[in-house]
């Protein structure tokens, strides 16, 4: 497959005039997986792919530095092809402009708190409802593991075990869920890797940064952790796509994404709503319909 | 450095009463920024405002809080004070003590309490007030009129009589809307020809009014004052400028009197090429293309017919017709769309409204609605004003009319009172028994709501003097039966006040059928940013206080589309409309509040969430260039013309780049954090 | 006035209500003028419609020492801004979702409509929430993440 991958790469920088593809190498000082930017046609047997290319490349899309090198090729796995969706919906890249590869993705490793790998029990995707991208140019891979879902049959990207984890926690009483999180915040050191991982993250200035009026306190003190992780799930509402990124950046090992999960769960139950799924969709905030639910309004 | 004056009222007894007016003045004097804190007994009397103008002078105060009633009752009350005293108006808040404190909780210790926090959100909120100037935003002095029935009609000459040039703009190839099809008025029984043809014509040779028939308005951009709209002439196959209405082309139609005739509601025939009815203003033909020989063969390649056209002197007729959208600039949009009646047997558009099976509307022929037994009994309709029933052209001697025809009816899914119904009932009774004296009127009713000048005297005289058989009661069943060889319309109802059953063999049956909004209406009125209810009803601003404006500045409602309602209603509301609308154009500028949203360009992503979600259609995203056009990025942007402060913006903003001004994020997190402990 | 003297210590929850200029506001004020007595533990923070008031308002409350929150605007079509209340209705039923994983008690969140006729509903619903928020006491468990910070 990789030889794939780097073959369909060579032929865009050979005929679609594409001046960088952003993909997967072996960067870190001990080969760890982590994002090359490709400029030249003789650098692409740098790129690689394998069970551990967590990152959602797709979060490289709207720095101006990037965009600056030409037309874009990206590899995608399914759930990071969702994100360029909703960024292009929301107008932050020109899909024209981009050659998304998407590849079939059998699931990818999760890192231990510690650094180390394991498929047993860190299993990120194994789970993992979407093999297949979607709304991609190029397919990588054996696009007969599985459906290509997209907006005829959304399905929240998320894994079984992610989805018994959050069952399991939401069937606690409200204060046991409240000591669960004030016990997970505690650990946040508001260092915003969660922020910078993720694709949807790009407002220009974010509104924890902003100090008139403070909306949320800015230090890593419990009231603010509570309230920053609360703001950083909202905003995401209808637009997580559910690829991890946030949890899987955590320095401290907080699982983010049991958060927006609840809210991609929420989107599809309530409005039949999958984010990045459907190209040129509404946004799910911003939007309405008259019929919208409202048992819980008195 | 803040100077803010704190002004306390008692209003005389009613805050002294439960709040302690002296502590909560002490109190507050000792917040951070607070200049001066006085109270007083009537602070909006002559005597209280001028203490506030006199401590404005005398300590240079940046800003007031009164401490008193609501802000609607005084807001502009106190504005005006402190502008007149040099202070910008916008700089004042207010605390309100009276309705939701002293009036509401007894406890004075409590109240007082209470009082003194109230204010303080009030004090740490104005601290953060901008001076604001109102917006000017100039006007174009020429409306828009959407509907040319006897609303739209009345709106467009009151309009142009008010030296304002008018789009008239009409969706069938004829003004005049459903009056022109009605035969007889209540309660005076005027002809409805008679007095709306003269205003017809007038419409049409307005030199005030531009007229636009088979026509729809397809956009509509830019905000109150400075609209800019787009209407599609339809087709119509025959140039109006050239046509002289000889009316030789439609005589000579081989397609003559096969069409149903939607003017008379399918009960009489026309051509291809037409006239809705003879008093048609314009009384210029038009081709129904779909049922045209010529241009239904056009497409296969093949010239059939053309009979009208080479009938045509003046060489009117273009078969190669194409629709045209049309641009124009308006300053006010007068909606008057009218109604339609709910078709009770058919489809409905409404998936909550039911129909009525039962009654058999569109089975049988002789159960017709109102509109068409007004064109059965009019002197224009296709009888000649001779009543005879659809199945057979017989002279019907017994009419069975049943009121409340889904409206008022739960159970099918309306709920109100169409209002006109029982008055065009018993009108309906007087002209059948003035033209069959020996035939029986019944009518089904729930009540007779026979409210205004003369109405229910004309619902007397159609009991007293013309003999309608009145039944209070609902019928059940309608049965086609055969008896004596005659086919009747078996009735089955109840008299609830005899308490019987009460069975009428009819030999036609009239149903006063609800009224409901017009084909179309709501995505007209989302084009508008219009609001609706769950009818469709256009929705007005104020129920009692602005009954023809609408939520959307410059947009005004009249006649039925907002409501059912009668003729001289109508032309009320539609005279209303017309003289709101041309108070708005007679000013040079609008003044708007500036109180809107406002957007920090340079932070702006320009994701788009809050061009979604502006119900007024005000934010747009823009390209920010630099001197050498280069675009630098990409932003959303609030037209202040068109944005009504609602903030919907602001809350589905990520970044907060955009901010209400006059209740900003800065404003509203201080008061909260005025109330922490 | 009330001749009752309460216990000193008695609880006096703080409830904080984000309300609609044109609907609640005034039903607040109608319930003022018709001399419907509620009690005094409720702050209203007046906004111009439903669809301004942010997600991020209603933890502000909390962190402020809110013992319950309201917020309440105009009923679905009665809108001064044909929509914004649509907007809002859509974000709060995801924002309860969030809470409720978070361990927010929901009990202390509460959404109404409340037209600017609905005085005695004003009335009624701030006594509900005052009643049922003395008896579940102080929101101990945020104010504490808030004392710790």
């Amino acid at each position: 497959m990789e030889n794939e991958l780097r073959n369909a790469i060579r032929e865009l920088f050979a005929n679609q005039g594409v001046g960088v593809a952003i993909g997967y190498g072996r960067v870190g000082v001990d080969g760890a997986v982590g994002a090359v930017f490709v400029t030249s046609p003789d650098d692409v047997d740098q790129l690689v792919w394998n069970n551990e290319c967590r990152q959602n490349l797709a979060v490289h899309l709207t720095r101006p530095e990037v965009k600056a090198l030409g037309k874009i090729a990206i590899v995608c796995k399914p759930c990071d092809a969702r994100a360029v969706v909703v960024l292009a919906n929301e107008a932050q890249i020109k899909r024209e402009d981009l050659v998304v590869v998407g590849v079939v993705c059998e699931g990818i490793r999760n890192v231990k708190p510690d650094g180390s790998t394991s498929d047993k029990d860190y299993p990120k995707c194994e789970t993992c409802v979407q093999h297949v991208p979607a709304n991609v140019d190029v397919v990588i891979g054996e696009t007969s593991k599985g459906e290509a879902l997209d907006a005829k049959n959304a399905e929240v990207a998320t894994t079984a075990g992610h989805q018994a984890k959050l069952a399991k926690l939401r069937a606690m009483s409200a204060e046991e869920r409240f000591q669960y999180w004030r016990d997970e915040f505690s650990r946040c050191v508001r260092c915003y890797a969660c922020r910078q991982s993720c694709p949807l993250c790009y407002c220009n200035r974010c509104v924890a940064d902003k100090n008139r009026p403070a909306r949320i306190d800015t230090s890593a003190s419990l009231k603010g952790n509570f309230a920053w992780n609360i703001l950083r799930a909202f905003h995401l509402a209808g637009r997580c796509v559910g690829c991890g990124a946030c949890a899987s950046a955590c320095p401290a090992g907080i699982e983010l994404d049991l958060l927006n999960l609840t809210l991609a769960n929420a989107a599809k139950e309530h409005f039949g709503f999958v984010a990045g799924t459907e190209v040129g969709a509404a946004p799910l905030i911003g939007t309405y319909d008259r019929d919208d639910k409202e048992e819980f309004i008195r | 450095m803040a100077k803010i004056g704190v002004f306390t009222c008692w209003c005389g007894e009613n805050i002294a009463r439960n709040v302690d007016v002296q502590a909560v003045s002490e109190a507050i004097s000792k917040l951070p920024g607070v200049a001066c804190s006085e109270n007083y007994k009537y602070m909006c009397s002559e005597p209280g405002q001028t203490l506030i103008a006199d401590k404005i002078k005398e300590l240079g105060l940046t800003g007031v809080v009164v401490a008193s009633c609501s802000p609607h009752m005084h807001l502009k009350t106190f504005r005006k004070t402190v502008e007149l005293a040099g202070v910008n108006p916008y700089l004042v808040e207010m605390a309100n003590i009276r309705e939701q404190c002293s009036w509401v909780h007894n406890d004075k210790p409590v109240a007082t309490a209470k009082a003194i926090e109230l204010i303080g959100m009030a004090v740490a909120k104005v601290r953060r007030n901008a001076a604001l100037e109102p917006i000017k935003v100039p006007v174009t002095k020429r409306a828009l009129v959407i509907g040319a029935g006897v609303a739209g009609i009345q709106a467009a000459l009151d309009l142009a009589a008010g030296g304002v040039e008018v789009i008239l703009v009409e969706r069938e190839p004829s003004v005049g809307g459903k009056m022109a099809g009605l035969s007889e008025t209540f309660p005076t029984l005027d002809c409805s020809q008679c007095i709306l043809t003269p205003r017809m014509v007038e419409v049409g040779q307005h030199p005030n009014i531009k007229l636009m028939t088979y026509s729809e308005v397809e956009k509509v951009d830019g905000y109150v004052g400075n609209f800019k709209v787009t209407v599609r002439k339809k087709a119509r196959y025959v140039d109006i400028t050239k046509c002289t209405g000889c009316g030789s082309c439609w005589n000579a139609c081989p397609k003559k009197g096969k069409i149903p005739n939607s003017f008379d509601y399918g009960l009489g025939n026309r051509g291809a090429i037409y006239i809705p009815f003879p008093q048609a203003v314009p009384a210029r033909p038009t081709i129904d293309a779909d049922n045209c020989i010529r241009i239904q063969n056009m497409a296969k390649g093949k010239e059939l017919c053309g009979i009208c056209s080479k009938q045509c002197a003046a060489q009117a007729i273009n078969f190669h017709d194409q629709d045209e959208l049309v641009e124009f600039d308006v300053g006010a949009i007068v909606v008057a769309t009218g109604y339609k009646l709910y078709s009770i047997g058919k489809e409905q558009e409404n998936p909550n409204i039911k129909g009525y099976g039962e009654y058999g509307y569109g089975k049988y022929k002789d159960v017709v609605d109102s509109l068409q037994f007004e064109r059965i009994i009019s002197a224009s309709g296709p009888t000649g004003g001779e009543p005879k029933r659809p199945s057979d052209g017989a002279t019907p001697k017994t009419i069975v009319f049943i009121q409340c025809t889904g409206s008022r009816d739960n159970a099918k899914g309306i709920t109100y009172c169409s209002k006109i119904c029982c008055m065009y009932t018993a009108k309906h009774t007087m002209l059948f028994k003035h033209k069959v004296h020996d035939g029986t009127a019944h009518v089904f009713y729930m009540d007779i709501r026979s409210g205004g000048k003369m109405y229910d005297e004309f619902v007397r005289r159609a009991i007293e003097q013309d003999g309608a058989q009145y039944h209070r009661g609902r019928v059940s069943k309608i049965e086609k039966v055969t008896v004596d060889g005659q086919t009747k319309y078996r009735c089955y109802g109840a008299d609830t006040l005899a308490g019987t059953p009460c069975v009428v063999d009819a030999d036609m049956v009239v149903l006063a059928c609800a009224m409901v909004p017009s084909t179309g209406v709501k995505s007209l009125a989302q084009k508008l940013s219009v609001g609706y209810n769950e009818y469709g009803f256009l929705s007005e601003s104020h129920p009692k206080l602005r009954p023809v404006e609408t939520n959307a500045a410059g947009v005004f409602v009249c006649g039925a589309c907002q409501g059912p309602k009668d003729i001289p209603e109508t032309v009320a509301q539609a005279s209303a409309a017309a003289g709101k609308a041309l108070i708005m154009l007679s000013q040079p500028f609008l003044t708007r509040e500036p109180e809107i949203a406002t957007v920090d360009e340079k932070l702006c992503a320009a994701c788009g969430a809050c061009v979604k979600a502006c119900p007024y259609k005000a934010i747009s995203i823009e390209e920010i260039r630099d001197r050498k056009g280069n675009l630098v990025k990409m932003t959303s942007r609030v037209n202040p013309g068109l944005c009504m402060g609602c903030g919907t913006c602001v809350a589905v903003c990520p970044s907060k780049s955009v901010d209400l001004i006059g209740f900003t994020d800065d404003q509203v997190y201080a008061q909260i954090e005025s109330l922490l402990d | 006035m009330s001749t009752e003297t309460k216990a000193p210590d008695a609880f006096e929850p703080k409830i904080v209500a984000f309300v609609c200029n044109w609907c609640t506001y005034l039903g607040a004020d109608l319930a003022g003028t018709n001399r419907l007595e509620y009690p005094a533990n409720v702050r209203i923070i007046r906004l111009p419609c439903t669809g301004r008031i942010d997600f991020n308002l209603i933890v502000k409350a909390f962190e402020i020492g809110a013992d319950a929150v309201l917020v309440s605007g105009c009923h679905p079509g009665d809108c001064h801004y044909t929509a914004g209340n649509f907007h809002a209705r859509r974000r709060w039923k995801l924002f309860r979702e969030l809470l409720d994983t978070v361990g927010v008690d929901l009990n202390r969140v509460y959404f109404s409509w409340i037209s600017a006729a609905e005085g005695a509903k004003f009335q009624s619903l701030v006594t509900e929430i005052v009643e049922k928020t003395k008896a579940m006491g102080p929101y101990q468990e945020y104010k504490s993440i808030v004392a710790e910070s």
